[in-house]
């Protein structure tokens, strides 16, 4: 018999093999003592020297396949036998959970912020939630007859007044912190203020404990174009690259000029729908330093300027596409069935 | 605060191609949020929300102003149709009124005029449909003309009839506490001291100043004599007034943001004008115009270079000229005379900058990154400390919970701080340990499962005399139906994961509920130290386990001491076991100059059983 019918004949045969025993016996046919192989080895003792040599060679090299296979389909049919039906639906169980934990939809907001920022060497810190009035206000041009100084919106502490710095609050904006950080008198600053804020309002857009991420930049030559750039930058690495951010007119009394920070909708993309005013939502507030918050911070504003936007940390995340949170107040509930979702 | 404006109505001051969806887009953009465009019929009524410094925008003509600066600078067309302003009528001097101010801050500008011949009757439709579309119902001509005039200039203004100011005499005064006045609307108001009141000639009250007229000086059907009374308050003491007395109104929210000086007289000629022509009226007074404070125009130098510096781009010097014209600032030489609309608004160069930048669009400036010197400051490794300890906590199966910084009073720790004005009961004490508010959320969430692990890391409030409460931070973990040794495993697992040893004490809050408050501000400071290499040895530790026998009295680190310190082999030791008062040990001894011998291993397993029934009296269990 010819080598290459042997091969083919062997394939054959071995499609037709179910069970070790049958397998066995494949094996006696084709590379038994009295086999086939057997059979083609004994034939080329006829031969010439070379031929031998060739020939020999093809057919060990033939035999040699011919075990592989055989040793293969051995391992098959040997594993189906150990293994029972109850061992196979075993593996389809899922696996033991180890115990898990989550962080809150807060930390992780904040961890995301912090790593945005971070290449654009602005430094995490954080100022005190109780703080004084001076700091929240009055340092930050905000005037006593300022709406914000009202007591309708601001926490204030059941303590004597400072005879410099006022009333103690729990600061209603991370703001407070801009001219703490001014008065390290380190130039040039970039701060990632991230706090803890209180405010006496409480419905599914507010918190009376919420906390807040104030940027501020001061040094020399900085202006709105910087500004427009960080915010830009954060939003399409925060929110997507099809997000845009646009500044608007508005009035902060402590940055001139001023602007709230708009994202386009994240249902709409800008088009106009009923979560959004006009295809944008309001991200927080920004603005060029004001002079004389530099002042209070002891900078001189004829060789420094700066950038200022503090955007609520919660309100933010909440933007995000997808995170389909329709209430603040979850937040702080602390159920376990919501807090696992995240 | 949001302002209705209509578009048909600012057509009476701008003529334009823009359509309202432009106008609302361009208005965001460059000036005024328009939070929404409202179809009325034939007409479009934008909701606006205008900024507090900018009460010269709170009407028709306000926001028609702005559109006169934006709509040429975005290709569009805006032609001013200048209405000329009322002319003085001329009356007959028949009536008084004798006017005494107590206190000239009170009112800087104090305006007046007596009509007669009134004839009340509804206003005509245009008017009455106009009010109707920004929300004010309207009542009669006279009524309906005072607030059309507020809506279109932003000048609030009063008519009372004059007949029922007793004694044909004002006197413009603070309230002394406890006053009563029933104000149009019906309500009897009592005062605190310090509102803006007018007192006549009878020592009644008849004006709630700048807020709303009193029911008893009322223009009504029966009303033939009218005052118009047209005045600029001290926007400070209406703000109090009004916030005190819990009544905002159109003209409150106006007044005290600041309205234009010079509009004053117009207005009020405005307003007769109107009122001979739909009431019959006739000027039946001297003007009284009353300045009590004199007003300078408002010079501020155009400086080009800081509008470049802080646009970061350059905007041509006829750029700048135009658009601070077309906003109504005129040129003197190298500075702007201030609009009396804007007095109380631009004092420096970076509001002119505000101004110009605007008006030529924050979008039409590039976005750039921060270049320069590398900032000095690095950041504090705290930070990193409770990343660290927030992810092994989590992978410890706990939940991170943010509870809010305040408590009720059930809840308050001993001298918590106190908020002065709380919203609700549930937020007045600041919390002085994180525990109370972590049980809490344990009891809320006892359904969940049999276990329960959650930690907060937070700051508490600690009451400092004179000065503010001190802030630190804590990490506190709370569990429920956790073992003892579990939880305190957990948290000395923490420690090891930080590299820190701290002590702390783990409370036992009843019903399985465990908890512990970590000094984090301690943890940090000992945390994230540089590791040592210690080389690793060549030769192997024995390793065994011990059991031996505790009486009562002993405390687990005792052994550890004793056991520890009776040979400086004994490398390693770890609790593995418990079982009654039978404690099994598992220990290392390992010496890395040499390989202990079973011999010396014997030997110092001799010495700890001397040195632990010596000291402590433990026993090997036999």
């Amino acid at each position: 018999m010819e080598l290459k019918d042997i091969l083919s004949q062997f394939k054959d045969d071995l499609k037709k093999i179910d069970s070790l025993d049958a397998l066995e016996l494949m094996r006696f046919k084709y590379v038994g003592k009295k086999s086939l192989i057997a059979e083609a080895l004994e034939e080329i003792a006829k031969l010439s020297i070379e031929e031998k040599k060739a020939l020999g060679k093809k057919i060990n090299e033939a035999k040699q396949e011919i075990k592989e296979k055989i040793n293969e389909l051995q391992a098959g049919l040997s594993g189906a036998k150990s293994e029972s039906a109850q061992d196979l639906f075993y593996k389809t169980l899922p696996g033991k959970k180890p115990a898990a934990g989550h962080l809150h939809i807060i930390s992780q907001a904040i961890e995301e912020i912090v790593d945005i920022f971070k290449p654009l060497g602005f430094t995490r810190v954080r100022h005190p939630e109780i703080d004084w009035e001076h700091f929240a206000f009055e340092a930050l041009n905000i005037p006593s007859t300022h709406p914000a100084r009202d007591e309708w919106e601001t926490f204030f502490i059941d303590a004597l007044p400072d005879k410099k710095y006022g009333r103690q609050v729990i600061t209603p904006h991370t703001s407070n912190g801009q001219v703490h950080e001014m008065l390290r008198g380190q130039l040039p600053i970039r701060m990632l203020g991230i706090s803890r804020c209180g405010r006496r309002q409480e419905d599914i857009n507010h918190l009376q404990t919420f906390f807040q991420f104030e940027g501020l930049a001061v040094d020399k030559g900085i202006n709105i174009t910087h500004l427009k750039g960080t915010l830009d930058y954060f939003a399409k690495n925060f929110f997507g690259p099809g997000r845009e951010t646009r500044l608007r007119p508005y009035d902060f009394r402590f940055t001139e000029p001023s602007f709230e920070v708009d994202i386009n909708c994240g249902l709409c993309l800008g088009k106009g729908c009923k979560f959004c005013k006009e295809g944008w939502v309001e991200l927080g507030g920004a603005g060029m330093v004001h002079p004389n918050v530099l002042r209070a911070g002891k900078i001189d504003p004829n060789i420094y300027t700066g950038f200022a936007f503090g955007f609520g940390v919660e309100r933010t995340y909440m933007m995000k596409s997808g995170t389909k949170i329709d209430d603040i107040r979850h937040l702080l509930n602390n159920d376990l069935r919501f807090l696992e979702q995240f | 605060m949001n302002i209705l404006i209509s578009y048909s109505w600012l057509k009476d001051y701008v003529k334009t191609s823009a359509s309202p969806e432009e106008i609302a887009r361009l208005l965001s953009l460059h000036a005024f949020s328009v939070e929404k465009i409202i179809s009325q019929g034939k007409d479009d009524i934008f909701e606006i929300e205008i900024t507090p410094n900018r009460g010269d925008a709170l009407s028709v003509l306000g926001i028609a102003r702005e559109l006169k600066a934006i709509l040429p600078m975005q290709g569009k067309s805006a032609d001013w149709l200048a209405k000329f302003p009322a002319k003085a009528a001329k009356g007959e001097d028949k009536y008084n009124l004798a006017v005494e101010i107590k206190d000239k801050s009170l009112v800087p500008r104090f305006s007046a005029v007596v009509l007669d011949n009134i004839k009340i009757k509804p206003s005509p439709e245009t008017i009455q449909r106009r009010l109707e579309a920004v929300g004010t119902r309207a009542l009669n001509n006279v009524i309906d003309i005072t607030n059309y005039l507020m809506f279109d200039k932003g000048q609030p203004m009063h008519a009372f009839d004059y007949d029922k100011i007793l004694g044909a005499k004002m006197i413009m005064r603070e309230s002394r506490q406890g006053e009563k006045l029933t104000t149009l609307d019906g309500v009897e108001r009592t005062l605190p001291a310090g509102v803006i009141v007018i007192e006549d000639g009878e020592g009644r009250l008849i004006d709630l100043c700048g807020i709303m007229g009193a029911k008893n000086s009322e223009v009504d059907e029966n009303t033939k004599r009218v005052l118009l009374f047209v005045q600029v308050y001290d926007p400070v003491r209406i703000r109090k007034s009004s916030m005190a007395l819990g009544h905002r109104t159109e003209a409150a929210l106006r007044f005290e943001k600041g309205v234009d000086f010079e509009g004053v007289v117009p207005a009020l000629w405005e307003a007769v004008s109107f009122l001979q022509q739909e009431a019959g009226a006739c000027v039946a007074s001297k003007l009284i115009d009353i300045v009590n404070v004199k007003i300078e125009p408002k010079k501020v130098a155009v400086d080009y270079g800081r509008i470049n510096q802080v646009a970061g781009v350059e905007i041509k010097k006829e750029i700048v000229d135009k658009i601070l014209q077309n906003l109504g600032f005129v040129f003197n030489g190298t500075s702007v005379i201030v609009p009396s609309w804007r007095q109380g608004d631009i004092e420096i160069a970076e509001d002119l900058a505000e101004e110009v930048i605007r008006l030529y669009g924050y979008d039409n400036l590039p976005n750039n990154l921060l270049t320069g010197e590398v900032p000095r400051q690095i950041v504090e490794p705290i930070f990193q400390t409770e990343n660290k300890a927030r992810l092994y906590l989590k992978h410890q199966g706990f939940f991170e919970c943010y509870t809010k910084s305040a408590v009720s009073q059930a809840l308050a720790g001993e001298g918590a701080v106190k908020i002065a004005n709380p919203l609700n009961e549930d937020f007045v004490y600041l919390k002085t340990s994180l525990i109370p508010s972590l049980v809490g959320v344990l009891e809320k969430n006892q359904g969940y499962n049999e276990k329960i692990k959650i930690f907060e890391l937070a700051s508490v409030y600690l009451q400092k005399k004179n000065d503010l409460p001190e802030q630190p931070l804590r990490l506190s973990l709370a569990s429920r139906g956790l073992d003892y040794l579990e939880f305190k495993g957990i948290v000395e697992g923490l420690m090891r994961e930080l590299g820190v040893a701290c002590d702390f004490a783990i409370q036992e809050l009843g019903d399985q509920v465990l908890g512990v408050e970590l000094d984090f501000e301690a943890i940090a400071k000992g945390a994230g130290q540089v590791k040592a290499y210690v080389p690793i040895s060549t030769f192997n530790s024995i390793k065994e386990d011990l059991t031996l026998v505790v009486p009562p009295g002993v405390a687990y680190e005792k052994i550890n001491q004793v056991i520890a310190n009776a040979d400086k082999r004994v490398k390693k030791l770890e609790f593995k076991d418990i079982y009654k008062n039978f404690l099994t040990l598992a220990i290392e001894y390992h010496d890395s100059a040499k390989q202990v011998s079973s011999e010396q291993a014997q030997e110092i397993r001799k010495n700890i059983f001397e040195q632990l029934d010596k000291k402590l009296g433990v026993k090997l269990k036999t």
